[in-house]
């Protein structure tokens, strides 16, 4: 019961937060000094621009209407799952976004997977070893990788692993073999930070009273990382749960990079050419993903721990 | 520190360093891997609406898909899809002889009709093509018989011809990919008349273009042309060297899609070439005559940045010698531009006499020059995503400094940089002409144009005669008089020095040393992939 209405509320105070944060990223869109209709028709390579195309091209995507008309004409359509047509190509939003979204959404699901299954295992093995070597070469070395640039690390195992082994291809999104790369560079970049959160949640589960009775009970050691790793994922799986939407906002590098047709490509591009409705819903994807991720996070973390449920 | 963690770690840094330092002998011979028949050209930006008749595709690729009716070579107009034309003693009327038997790539036939239909949709979208000078000039076009259509002009225009003959928009789309009769609000297809079909398209990816075998000038020996979009810098880099691309060249976005650094040692590793042609544009800096209130307004000044540019150094240094010092606004191949100007070199000493006889003055141990308490500073605006502009303002910045003129540089979005050209909101910046066969008629039809030049030139004194002389030579129908007309507009913008030359671009292209038949077109924009074939 208490947990029905817990996930009711949350996804209500959800709502208007979405809301803000697209009436936002209106706002801030506006805000650049340059003309987006005489952006636009420099993104449509238009060689001479006149001040009457630029009219022209105004009424026909309604900036000539007032601002608050406008976002709340697109907020209208949005409500309707209507994002409209992408001022640049004209072609419709959705069909842009849509396969972009899920190119970055498989990249990055894999990448947590990755994320995930490295952090725990090293975050495990460093809290059952602290202080010995093992414990700190794995930081030693995590703390130069996640430190090394993204691009730079990206361009030195393309270098190696593509052009001098041959064994992958260097970008592009053609078999499973191209998710390789790019997987690893976003795993070493992130599991660098995650690992670390598991280490520490376990180190401070290890002086709790349940394992010293259960080592006193005399329970196998290997039973006692089990309870050990359970409580302190506690801690991880909300920062897993935000991981998801952050590594899908962040991206863009890694995709330029390889050359991944996702969501980080396509909003520099938009952005660029001002193409405002490609903004506006790729905004919306992403705080929708955060919130939800968010949600579910909490959700869970709720589902684990009562204590949580009776604060709210 | 523990011990261990300081053995692990300069152990990886070891291994890495090793890894760098056996890498460079290994990677030549990928190239060979490719497969004989196939180019894979990398491309910054993906080739995005083929839609001919407007201006979001990428050139090169339209250039291999979509034909005019006439041909802009070396030696002048030459067939094209139209076989012979007749022009009216009047200069109005166009009459064109279609070849026979071409077909679009969808078999439909191309003829009169398809000529008509064509040009119509181009017409109906007139705002977009304001650029082109003929498409306010069309009045008709009419069909006469199944192979022959008649052009109407509102009145006699010389670079008709030459501008029928530009990749777009008047390029032969099939009918049948028309969507609700026109193409201005998209098209169901993209199938022209040219030696390349478009087979494969996906977005951000890549684009596949394989030989039209039935095509009327003889089916291409290369078979397969793939569009890779790649980023450039050291991911293409890297593509080339494992061979998954072994084609690149400077497209629309110019010298800075190459690193020319990288190019030489691939060039240098023996399985690929360097090719380059002969000047296509100019790269320059385009100075504000009527800004309000700025240094750049007196010819002084103006003269005085020009002569403070060191060209040899910029094209030597920062271009590797891919760029060739300019000192006119067009070089001598641009037709009409064969014309005796003012030397003007690096000389600062010049520059230093010309600004100390305008009034510019050094008072006490100032570096900056000074003229009724206002100094002499001069905003130049670059585009921020060009590694060279950067570059060569920084630059251009010391050495102007020596004849005492403050530059002080801002990097900008290109359409920022696009939207002051508009305005008129500038000092200076950098813009280069729009390339052989657009130059001079589009770049000089462009000083006339609030968008492009307008400001630029409007604040020199004999800005009335310009203009008058601009309008006069597009529609006149006598060479001699054109020429001459040509040659004063030339001389006006030198003199008043507000289009200062820097380098001259080029194509140049990195290819498989086994590719032959290398040539270049009459523009920047395009490469007669036709004609190449495998040794």
């Amino acid at each position: 019961m208490a947990m029905g209405r817990y996930i009711i509320k949350r996804v209500l105070i959800s709502l208007p937060l979405l809301v803000t944060i697209s009436f936002f990223s209106f706002i801030l869109n506006q805000l650049s000094p340059l003309d987006p209709a005489e952006v636009i028709l420099h993104a449509q390579g238009v060689p001479n621009i006149t001040s009457e195309l630029i009219a022209e091209t105004k009424a026909r995507l309604g900036m000539d209407q007032p601002l608050l008309t406008r976002y709340v004409q697109w907020f209208v359509s949005c409500l309707q799952l209507d994002f409209g047509n992408s001022y640049v190509t004209g072609k419709p939003v959705w069909s842009l976004l849509g396969p972009a979204f899920l190119n970055t959404l498989k990249l990055t699901l894999v990448s947590v997977i990755a994320i995930i299954a490295l952090s725990i295992t090293l975050g495990t093995i460093c809290a059952l070893r602290e202080g010995k070597w093992v414990d700190k070469s794995v930081r030693g070395i995590f703390f130069l990788l996640t430190s090394m640039p993204s691009y730079w690390l990206a361009a030195l195992i393309v270098w190696y692993f593509s052009v001098k082994l041959d064994l992958l291809p260097t970008s592009g999104m053609d078999t499973y073999q191209s998710y390789i790369l790019p997987v690893t560079v976003i795993t070493i970049s992130f599991a660098g930070i995650y690992f670390r959160i598991i280490r520490s949640s376990m180190l401070s589960n290890l002086n709790e009273d349940y394992v010293l009775y259960g080592r006193a009970c005399g329970l196998p050691e290997s039973k006692i990382t089990l309870h050990l790793l359970r409580n302190s994922l506690q801690v991880a799986i909300s920062v897993f749960g935000m991981a998801i939407p952050v590594i899908l906002g962040s991206t863009v590098v890694v995709e330029n990079l390889f050359v991944w047709p996702g969501l980080g490509t396509l909003s520099v591009k938009s952005i660029l050419s001002r193409d405002f409705p490609i903004i506006q819903a790729y905004v919306l994807v992403l705080a929708a993903a955060f919130v939800i991720f968010n949600t579910f996070s909490d959700i869970v973390n709720a589902a684990l721990n009562p204590k949580l449920r009776k604060d709210h | 520190m523990n011990k261990n963690v300081a053995i692990l770690l300069s152990a990886l840094l070891i291994s890495m360093t090793l890894l760098a330092a056996c890498g460079s002998n290994k990677t030549e011979s990928k190239a060979k891997a490719n497969k004989r028949t196939e180019l894979v050209y990398a491309t910054a930006k993906d080739i995005n609406d083929m839609n001919p008749h407007l201006y979001a595709g990428s050139i090169p690729a339209q250039g291999i898909v979509y034909e005019s009716l006439v041909e802009n070579t070396k030696d002048g107009i030459t067939p094209m899809l139209a076989e012979s034309w007749d022009i009216s003693p009047d200069g109005k009327t166009y009459t064109f002889y279609l070849r026979k038997g071409v077909t679009f790539h969808d078999g439909e036939p191309f003829n009169a009709d398809a000529v008509k239909k064509n040009i119509e949709a181009v017409q109906s979208n007139k705002s977009k093509h304001s650029w082109i000078k003929l498409s306010t000039k069309i009045v008709s076009i009419n069909v006469v018989a199944e192979h022959t259509v008649q052009l109407v002009l509102s009145e006699a225009y010389y670079p008709t011809l030459l501008e029928l003959a530009m990749t777009r928009p008047y390029a032969f789309l099939s009918p049948k990919d028309f969507s609700s009769g026109g193409t201005k609000d998209g098209v169901n297809g993209f199938n022209g008349t040219g030696p390349y079909k478009l087979t494969e398209h996906q977005t951000d990816q890549h684009a596949v273009f394989e030989a039209n075998e039935s095509y009327w000038g003889g089916a291409p020996k290369v078979k397969k042309i793939t569009a890779k979009v790649l980023p450039t810098g050291e991911t293409t880099l890297l593509a080339l060297q494992k061979g998954e691309v072994n084609f690149i060249f400077t497209d629309d976005r110019g010298t800075d899609s190459l690193d020319v650094q990288a190019m030489k040692e691939l060039a240098d590793s023996g399985d690929y070439q360097i090719v380059r042609s002969e000047p296509m544009n100019t790269k320059m800096i385009v100075v504000n005559s009527s800004k309000a209130g700025s240094p750049v307004q007196e010819t002084a000044v103006r003269e005085a940045i020009w002569y403070s540019i060191d060209r040899e150094t910029i094209s030597k240094q920062i271009f590797n010698g891919t760029e060739t010092p300019a000192n006119t606004l067009f070089s001598s191949n641009v037709n009409y531009a064969e014309v005796e100007l003012k030397k003007r070199g690096y000389d600062l000493e010049t520059a230093n006499k010309l600004l100390e006889k305008a009034g510019w003055i050094l008072e006490n141990g100032s570096k900056i020059r000074t003229k009724a308490g206002s100094q002499l500073a001069i905003t130049l605006y670059y585009d921020a995503n060009s590694p060279s502009q950067k570059t060569e303002a920084e630059f251009i910045q010391s050495t102007v400094q020596k004849s005492g003129i403050r530059l002080e540089l801002v990097g900008e979005e290109s359409s920022s940089i696009a939207q002051r050209r508009a305005t008129g909101d500038y000092d200076m910046l950098f813009n280069q002409t729009w390339g052989l066969a657009y130059d001079p008629q589009s770049t000089i039809a462009a000083f006339t144009s609030e968008s492009s030049y307008f400001h630029t030139t409007n604040g020199i004194a004999n800005a009335t005669e310009l203009y008058t002389k601009i309008n006069k030579v597009m529609v006149s129908t006598d060479e001699q008089t054109r020429k001459l007309l040509y040659a004063d507009i030339l001389k006006i913008v030198h003199d008043e020095a507000v289009f200062i030359p820097i380098t001259n671009g080029n194509v140049t292209l990195v290819a498989p040393k086994s590719l032959q038949g290398i040539s270049f077109k009459q523009t920047q924009y395009e490469l007669p992939f036709e004609r190449m074939y495998f040794q």
